[in-house]
């Protein structure tokens, strides 16, 4: 896991608590957004659970002891949710999924992996997906079915399950 | 639209396909097996490690406090360490015989992928061969030749259109062109005929005769000294 670089905001105690002021507000969500988006995408955190997020170092700073409240949090999610970048798991919205490709730029990423490795109209295994070293590695295989989904949407791929678990076909 | 009314679209995967895939993940598990084994030898190695250097910590201590007790711990990790080199190479082991299999299931997947392309290269011949069989229909003899005539008429016709453009005479005109010459000639020669004197009617001196005995003469010779 690669060190996280933090921004100035995460050592600054304010902005851990959302700010009243509407501009100020949209100025510090968006530092979250940034913020969040970088931390999943570094630690390749693909599910953040409201209830636990103090346990995440990015809603937690022990250093200077602040963290986001778990209301905050869902704010912040709010706002991944509205770019595409968030999608609650459940209907009371603690399970999240964090997407730092919005599952259209996810969806290109992974036919472009198949292009450039020669598995258009053959089968390849979501792990084999994911064991890849660029930027598909370690790729959540929720994601990644959602991501193939689009896909198949565009008549791009199509998805087989077998019961070993699940594959996916490549169209040119 | 299919996908505009949620209809299952025919499924474009076959069962070649769904084979490959039972491969391919029989691969992965082989695959993740090995990263589980691996990693079980790492941290076993690292465990037989630290026994060894807490043994010798003990050592020291127990040659220090002369603690006869720790003599027995002291064998206690000896074993443990041993135990656990015999495990390592176990696994080794095992990790050789799974890279085996790895290749060999490996090699089929291969090989199926490959006959998959082959099976297209086939079917791309056929579908050229097909093409190519349209093409030749399309040039029957009987159908060229036709062209070919009618191509030459044509030019026939393009011909006669730039002769007639640029003035150039028909062979009609040409015939009438020399017809017109023939007489103008025969009227000249008729002119230039009326200009000569006329020929004189008179009788010429009869010297016919005398010519004849002359030629008729070394004949005779001839023929006498034959005899």
């Amino acid at each position: 896991m690669a060190d996280i670089q933090w921004p100035w905001q995460y050592s600054f105690p304010p902005f851990f608590t959302i700010q009243p002021n509407v501009e100020t507000r949209r100025k510090q969500l968006d530092a979250w957004r940034t913020l969040v988006l970088d931390y999943c995408r570094t630690q390749k955190v693909s599910v953040i659970d409201v209830r636990e997020g103090d346990l995440l170092p990015v809603f937690n700073n022990t250093a200077i002891s602040r963290k986001l409240s778990p209301e905050a949090i869902m704010t912040v999610l709010g706002v991944l949710q509205k770019t595409g970048n968030a999608e609650p798991l459940d209907k009371t919205r603690t399970r999240w999924n964090i997407y730092w490709h919005t599952l259209d730029e996810w969806a290109s990423i992974v036919y472009k992996w198949a292009q450039d490795n020669a598995m258009l109209n053959t089968v390849c295994t979501f792990y084999e997906i994911a064991s890849d070293s660029g930027d598909l590695n370690g790729i959540d295989d929720a994601v990644l079915t959602k991501a193939l989904k689009v896909l198949e949407r565009r008549q791009q791929a199509e998805i087989l399950t077998l019961e070993g678990g699940s594959g996916v076909k490549f169209f040119s | 639209m299919g996908m505009l009314f949620g209809k299952p679209k025919v499924s474009r995967i076959t069962d070649h396909d769904r084979a490959v895939l039972q491969m391919k993940q029989q691969r992965d598990t082989l695959k993740r097996y090995q990263q589980r084994v691996e990693k079980l030898l790492e941290s076993e190695r690292e465990l037989a490690k630290r026994l060894l250097s807490e043994n010798k910590r003990e050592h020291l201590l127990v040659s220090l406090s002369m603690f006869v007790l720790t003599n027995n711990y002291d064998v206690n990790h000896y074993s443990k360490a041993k135990l656990l080199l015999r495990k390592k190479k176990y696994q080794t082991e095992q990790l050789e015989r799974t890279e085996a299999s790895l290749d060999t299931i490996e090699k089929l997947i291969q090989d199926l992928e490959y006959t998959q392309i082959e099976a297209k290269v086939i079917e791309g011949l056929k579908v050229g061969n097909v093409a190519l069989k349209k093409a030749n229909e399309l040039f029957n003899i009987e159908h060229i030749e036709q062209l070919l005539d009618e191509t030459k008429e044509g030019i026939d016709k393009q011909r006669e259109i730039t002769d007639l453009l640029s003035g150039a005479l028909s062979s009609e005109d040409e015939e009438a062109v020399e017809a017109e010459l023939n007489e103008l000639i025969t009227i000249e020669h008729q002119k230039a005929m009326d200009k000569l004197p006329t020929v004189p009617s008179d009788e010429l001196p009869v010297t016919v005769p005398e010519t004849k005995e002359k030629d008729n003469l070394p004949t005779k010779k001839i023929a006498l000294e034959a005899q």
